[in-house]
């Protein structure tokens, strides 16, 4: 009569049995076991049903023909970082919107910092602009303080470098669109990975 | 100097190796996951973030060995999360009939699909221990030095896989 931990043992000599590990010392107690536990007869089998099972196995292995190439997608990958494509594809997805203010500074006996041709051209190509101011400054910006808004895309890269922006809603003025754009390429954005 | 610069960056030489891994493991790793969760496409993703795992780590400390057992390591935890998270072991239907469309007309060999039926009723372990041993080839102490258990449990699982298996072929033969 075979006790439960026989049949324990004899699972465990079954599956040497199934995995060409087992000595002839060890089929043999497998064999002398399966002559007196009908059990493991029945849900076990005998060696050769053993081998029967495993060979079929074997033989799903041996028609496999799927090739997957995975060298592409890696490849793809790898340049933007996994983890961080998620992080990117979701910043890319977000409006990043920032808000312009320009208001008026108080008067100043501090001599004012020059401005650059091209601010002097961005300025003068808002139509809001009446003349430059002796210092550079827009004289109807600096008499009414005015707001403007836009909504620009940002694409930041893995590193959290912006890599592209795109002005999704305009203020209206394109040198004010650019400028925008240009101060948020400018920007470092820390990503946090998920946790 | 300019060969020995771009040699010792990490991302360099982490490239490389995993670039030689891929090569020499994609195969066998990704058909051994789509066993585990019987799908190509996941079986797919799954691979492809184990070699991204691998990729990381070898970036991080490009001396450290990685053998292919880490790899079929990563790769059986990445598909029991799998099949744990979308609870797949219990909604999946027993029947064989879902293979069908997944997987290809010239893989719907007999054995094929009997192994396929058997594993989905398996516990992911045992699949593993299975899978493992008759499928990537590793002995019962291999396996368990990957599955991080005893080669006596492996044989107990293969045992345990083996019998619904022949349950499964027993069925087929009925039909």
């Amino acid at each position: 009569m075979s006790t439960p931990a026989d049949c324990g043992a004899a699972e465990r000599l079954a599956g040497a049995i199934a995995l060409d590990e087992a000595c002839d010392v060890e089929r043999e107690v497998y064999r002398n076991h399966l002559a007196r536990c009908p059990q493991c007869v029945s849900q076990l089998g005998g060696e050769r049903d053993i081998e029967r099972v495993m060979a079929s196995v074997a033989r799903a292995r041996d028609e496999e023909r799927w090739e997957p190439d995975l060298r592409p997608s890696l490849a793809r990958n790898r340049s933007a970082r996994p983890r961080w494509s998620a992080i990117a594809a979701i910043a890319a997805a977000a409006m990043v919107i920032l808000v312009v203010r320009v208001v008026e500074k108080p008067a100043s006996t501090a001599p004012q910092p020059a401005v650059t041709a091209q601010e002097t051209r961005s300025l003068a190509a808002l139509g809001t602009q009446t003349a430059p101011h002796r210092e550079g400054r827009a004289e109807s910006l600096a008499v009414e303080p005015a707001a403007f808004s836009a909504t620009v895309e940002l694409n930041v890269n893995a590193r959290g470098t912006p890599v592209r922006c795109a002005v999704a809603k305009s203020s209206g003025n394109a040198v004010l669109d650019r400028s925008m754009c240009r101060t948020a390429m400018h920007a470092h954005y820390a990503l946090q990975p998920p946790r | 100097m300019d060969a020995l610069r771009v040699t010792s960056d990490p991302t360099t030489i982490a490239q490389a190796r995993v670039e030689s891994l891929v090569l020499e493991y994609q195969t066998k790793l990704a058909r051994y996951v789509r066993r585990m969760v019987g799908d190509a496409e996941v079986a797919l993703d799954l691979t492809q973030d184990v070699f991204l795992s691998a990729f990381r780590m070898l970036q991080a400390d490009p001396g450290r060995e990685l053998s292919a057992g880490w790899l079929y390591r990563a790769a059986t935890n990445a598909a029991i999360s799998f099949l744990r998270r979308k609870k797949i072991l219990r909604v999946l239907p027993l029947d064989r009939e879902i293979d069908r469309t997944t997987w290809r007309v010239d893989e719907r060999s007999t054995a094929s699909l009997d192994l396929q039926s058997a594993l989905k009723r398996l516990p992911a372990e045992q699949s593993a221990a299975l899978l493992l041993t008759s499928y990537a080839g590793y002995s019962s102490s291999e396996a368990a030095a990957i599955l991080g258990t005893t080669s006596d449990a492996i044989r107990q699982r293969v045992c345990r896989a083996m019998r619904v298996l022949r349950a499964t072929m027993k069925e087929d033969t009925d039909r």
